[in-house]
């Protein structure tokens, strides 16, 4: 139930159009009332010769022209005698309908035909009087695709029509053709009328607009993409489609010659701007074709000139340049089919499009050249649909594959990012498992040595000591104690102490606490605030612990000291820990200098370790011990 | 519970104890034997042992080790707070690392008890206990402070039943910890802040009771989170 708006939304816009096309069939119902009609499908008619085309009298009596009629069916094709090319300068072709059934006078009636075909002007006499004219400066471009529509108002002619003559003039050689009429009612009529008028003007219009205005797109886009020529030959193929067919709803007189050479030329364009196109798709030079269209378009458009010296713009001759472009557009069909069939969908599509064009095209040829009834179509006003539907395809199927390639491009990126995030996560993992290795590696190294230098040493001496029986069980006692306080101090190293060097000595105190009490030592805890050492890990926390350690344990072992004070300070580049004895002070240099100072000499190397410093100022009343250490490390500034 | 006798000048301390370790057992043993207060109650070796302990009349003192040989002492510890609720529970802890010792009073215990602890140590740290006292060392203290710290923080928000709600610390309760990290004893903090050593002590047992109230809350939030309570 999701897409329920978008079935609600299809669901309107085909029901809006279907009621569209509803109440249009309604407007142009008249079809269903042709029965009210008269359709006229028999005449007579006579040609009669004159020095050139001439003005129609007011009015005209049938009975005065020569009775030399023919008997015809409507429609009517008339072409050319062969004799009459010779001599006159022009030919008058007089049709006569007469009328015998009975019409209603009440309402407005109207006469209506597919179209009459002259290049001359044409009047029209209803029972002898001239009721309409057209043509007058000579053929129209439209008038081939504007049907017939002469309205008889109630009043003006009252009486109910006998007689209907229409005069055509023609240059001799013109075929001339009438399709069959309709008499009646204009209600009647008008639906028929108003079809074919859209059908052969309005709708081949609306396309040449369309077909414009999609080039028109072509074009901008083709201003941003000017490495794809397709679209600057798709907007040339729409404007030469444009010129090509204006004139099958421009009303202009057909003897502005300019109008009628760019007509008959675009054509040539036209072709030669759908090879360069099908080349496009299929790739392959074929420049002996390309050659042959643009040679072939500069000689139709010399040969067809409107100038003094060129050739008589005469229809036989217009006949025989459409026909000329007819097989040239069969030749880029088929030989465009043939190379791009295999190659380009695209292409298919376009020479489909082209061989439906050409079929139109001739049929607008045979319709030029009464080869069909003058009641046809001239569906050559709908290559630009064809053209503007296959395009539209074209437009269409490029536009989906652009959005669903977006799509998958936007898909296999998202997976590569996925893929290489999983990647990326991967190597920390192992980069950091790469580094837990390490840090435990490191640790067990240090507690490895500490138990090595300290518990390990002191256990084996112990055991040696309680083997041999030199030992009294006080004094085991006691050594383990010590190993037990080394031990303890070994876990706290672990403890996280979070760069807080007062916290560790704390630790320290908070171990040593009993061994003073036991031994009787007043302890005066003097500590002040200290910064915060970055550099303290477990490894440089077990040093200082046993600097400390190793200090106080010398004084309770050696110095009979009754008060021990710890104190600390801040001490420009570093930071100090100062133990104050009271006890019986010792030589310094000379302890450091015998081997007994081992003690000293471990306090001293594990001080360096840590890049610090330890020093002794001892006397008669005490000793000071001075542990400094620097605030920031030099290996640890570096890193 | 035996009360009493009135003229007496101290009243008598009931200890049990839940050990396996016969070394430990027999050093405690001799320690009370030594004092004239302090009474041993009963002795289990194990935690099936512990908790039938517990059904019996509580004293007041417990001591729990955490490895015993079927299981772990918290079990013990958490029963204890339940059913022996006037009862001071200790752990026994070789080392007194912040580990161990943190999750026992997260788990209810009011202090904990050095193995290798002197003779007069042990029955120190016993009356002490019995008493209202709590020992602390340095690191526990920083390590406890870190806990209030984080409850001062993410803690605030999860919805708890009022008895429930964790308690933050007050700041002299905060200062006495502080000092702790520092390096100072009971009593120079008592000096310091001009309080008596034994409010001292009972400052730490307050603490660590709000630690095991916090830690309960916490345990119900995350367990209301799984969906194993209703909310």
């Amino acid at each position: 139930m999701k897409n329920l708006p978008a079935i609600a939304a299809l669901v309107f816009s085909v029901a809006l159009l279907a009621a569209l096309s509803v109440f249009l069939s309604l407007a142009v119902s008249g079809i269903q009332r042709s029965g009210e009609c008269l359709h006229l499908t028999q005449a007579r008619w006579q040609e009669v010769e004159t020095p050139g085309f001439s003005a129609p009298p007011a009015s005209l009596d049938s009975r005065s022209l020569p009775q030399t009629w023919h008997a015809a069916a409507l429609p009517l094709s008339l072409h050319p005698s062969a004799k009459a090319l010779a001599t006159p300068a022009a030919v008058i072709t007089w049709v006569r309908l007469d009328v015998d059934g009975a019409q209603s006078v009440a309402e407005s009636r109207v006469l209506y035909g597919a179209r009459l075909k002259t290049d001359g002007p044409i009047a029209i006499y209803i029972n002898g009087k001239l009721m309409y004219r057209a043509q007058q400066r000579g053929q129209q471009w439209n008038s081939l695709f504007t049907p017939l529509w002469v309205s008889l108002e109630p009043g003006i002619n009252d009486a109910p029509v006998r007689e209907i003559l229409i005069r055509l003039e023609r240059t001799p050689s013109y075929a001339v053709a009438v399709s069959s009429l309709w008499l009646g009612p204009a209600d009647a009529l008008r639906g028929r009328y108003q079809i074919r008028r859209w059908l052969q003007q309005g709708l081949p219009g609306m396309l040449n607009a369309a077909f414009l205005a999609v080039g028109i797109f072509g074009l901008f886009v083709w201003l941003r993409r000017r490495h794809d020529p397709g679209y600057l030959l798709f907007f040339n193929l729409s404007a030469i489609a444009f010129a090509a067919h204006l004139h099958y709803y421009v009303d202009l007189p057909i003897a502005h010659d300019w109008f009628g050479w760019v007509v008959l030329n675009s054509f040539c364009w036209l072709l030669t701007t759908v090879h360069f196109f099908l080349r496009l798709l299929h790739g392959r030079p074929l420049r002996w074709l390309g050659r042959g269209m643009i040679a072939a378009s500069l000689l139709i458009g010399v040969a067809s000139l409107p100038l003094p010296w060129a050739l008589p713009n005469t229809a036989p001759l217009l006949a025989m340049f459409y026909a000329v472009e007819l097989l040239m557009a069969m030749v880029v069909g088929i030989v465009g089919g043939i190379c791009t069939w295999r190659s380009s969908q695209e292409g298919r599509l376009m020479v489909v499009g082209l061989a439906i064009c050409v079929l139109l095209g001739i049929s607008d040829w045979a319709m030029h050249n009464n080869v069909a009834s003058p009641e046809g179509w001239f569906l050559g006003a709908y290559t630009n649909g064809v053209t503007f539907i296959f395009f539209g395809l074209l437009m269409y199927r490029r536009y989906v594959n652009a959005i669903e390639e977006v799509e998958q491009v936007n898909a296999s990126l998202a997976e590569r990012l996925r893929l290489r995030e999983a990647e990326l996560e991967q190597s920390h993992q192992r980069l950091r498992e790469i580094e837990q290795r390490q840090l435990l590696s490191d640790e067990r190294q240090r507690l490895m040595q500490d138990m090595h230098d300290g518990l390990g040493s002191t256990l084996i001496s112990a055991i040696r000591s309680v083997e041999q029986g030199r030992m009294r069980d006080t004094e085991v006692s006691q050594l383990l104690k010590d190993c037990m306080d080394d031990l303890k101090l070994a876990i706290d190293s672990m403890e996280p102490v979070e760069a807080d060097l007062l916290l560790l000595l704390a630790t320290l105190r908070f171990r040593l606490e009993p061994r003073m009490e036991s031994a009787n030592v007043a302890l005066i805890w003097d500590v002040k605030e200290l910064p915060a050492l970055d550099w303290l890990d477990p490894s440089s926390a077990l040093n200082i612990l046993r600097i400390v350690q190793e200090s106080v344990a010398n004084i309770l072992r050696h110095t009979r000291a009754t008060a021990i004070r710890v104190a600390t300070a801040v001490d420009g580049t570093g930071v100090q820990v100062v133990i104050d004895d009271n006890g019986q002070g010792f030589d310094v240099a000379a302890t450091l200098w015998r081997g007994g100072g081992r003690g000293l000499q471990n306090q001293q190397r594990r001080a360096q370790a840590i890049d610090g410093r330890v020093a002794w100022v001892s006397g008669e009343t005490g000793t000071r011990f001075t542990l400094w250490l620097p605030l920031q490390r030099g290996d640890l500034v570096s890193t | 519970m035996e009360s009493p006798a009135a003229g007496q000048t101290a009243p008598l301390i009931h200890v049990a104890i839940v050990e396996d370790d016969l070394g430990f057992r027999r050093a405690l043993t001799e320690a009370i034997e030594g004092a004239q207060d302090i009474r041993l109650a009963g002795i289990a070796g194990t935690r099936a042992e512990g908790l039938k302990l517990l059904q019996g009349a509580p004293t007041d003192v417990l001591l729990v080790d955490l490895g015993l040989p079927d299981g772990s002492g918290i079990d013990v510890i958490k029963a204890a707070v339940q059913q022996w609720t006037s009862c001071s529970v200790m752990v026994a802890t070789n080392f007194g690392d912040e580990t161990h010792v943190i999750r026992s009073i997260e788990a209810g215990a009011s202090g904990y008890l050095l193995k290798d602890s002197s003779p007069a140590k042990i029955v120190d740290e016993i009356r002490n206990l019995a008493s209202g006292g709590s020992p602390i060392s340095p690191i526990i203290a920083r390590q406890v402070l870190a806990r209030f710290r984080q409850i001062g923080v993410g803690g605030a928000s999860p919805p708890i039943a009022p008895d429930e709600t964790p308690q933050l610390l007050s700041a002299r309760e905060k200062e006495v910890l502080e000092l702790i990290t520092k390096g100072f004893t009971a009593n120079e903090i008592a000096r310091l802040m001009s309080l008596s050593p034994f409010t001292v002590r009972s400052f730490v047992r307050r603490i660590y009771s709000k630690l095991n109230v916090t830690s309960k809350a916490e345990a119900i939030y995350e367990a209301r989170n799984q969906g194993i309570l209703d909310g």
